[in-house]
């Protein structure tokens, strides 16, 4: 799993490739509280090259809106794949997490 | 009809080979995608909850994977000797969007995937066996 993330103006965007599950969830739960550490609480997830993602990147993803929300963040995913799409809909999640088709278009949605 | 065995070590790194089985097992039974996907996904958290839960990340278990297809049925066989525990019996309720759960995840997926899952308890372990078909549009 390779992940980054790119600070801008109103929002921080992680981007998530590869599998996300218990071997490297880890990884990407210390990415997010990171950017949450910097007070950033609005954050987009560009999951486009996401090719599996477990219960374990589930639970980081709403564990990620539940503190966003705290401090009046918003999380928003940009283009999901198809994989990342239907792991969410299986857990009946894919409600919690507003998507939009690029990168660009969850960025000035803030 | 294809059946493949496999005993790896009770480690998260093997988890991804196990789901590549079932893939390969899912495409000969003629899966679409999407619900190879999908079992791929379940048996996923079926093998991290034995790794982490029944082992509790002991390096010392393996877990014994039989998947075995013919078409429009895959059944995956999952035998470990961790303590006893029964995902069969962890049924949750439906999931809550007002207040999304943090912990359970896995058994809801590998609930809402699979059409059946049995567990049984050996004197020496556990096997969990789990059933996914799908219409593949054929007539008998």
């Amino acid at each position: 799993m390779d992940i980054s993330r790119e600070a801008y103006k109103r929002v921080t965007v992680i981007t998530v490739k590869g599998r996300v599950d218990s071997s490297t969830a880890d990884q990407f739960e210390a990415a997010v509280n990171d950017e949450l550490k910097t007070g950033q609480r609005n954050l987009v997830f560009d999951l486009s090259e996401v090719d599996f993602l477990s219960s374990a990147g589930l639970r980081i993803l709403v564990m990620s809106r539940k503190e966003a929300q705290k401090g009046s963040g918003v999380v928003r995913l940009a283009q999901p794949s198809d994989r990342v799409k239907e792991t969410l809909e299986i857990a009946g999640l894919d409600v919690l997490f507003e998507s939009f088709l690029s990168r660009e278009e969850a960025i000035a949605s803030y | 009809m294809p059946t493949h065995s496999i005993v790896v070590p009770a480690l998260l790194a093997e988890v991804a080979p196990i789901c590549d089985l079932v893939n390969v097992e899912a495409i000969a039974a003629g899966f679409d995608s999407r619900t190879s996907y999908a079992c791929q996904l379940a048996v996923g958290e079926a093998c991290e909850n034995i790794i982490i839960h029944g082992y509790g990340k002991r390096a010392s278990g393996q877990i014994a994977v039989t998947v075995h297809s013919v078409p429009g049925q895959l059944t995956v066989e999952l035998a470990d000797s961790a303590p006893p525990f029964n995902p069969a019996e962890n049924q949750l309720g439906p999931p809550d969007p007002d207040n999304p759960r943090l912990g359970g995840l896995g058994l809801l997926i590998m609930h809402r995937v699979m059409d059946e899952i049995d567990y049984a308890r050996r004197p020496d372990g556990n096997t969990l066996t789990m059933r996914k078909a799908q219409d593949l549009g054929i007539d008998p």
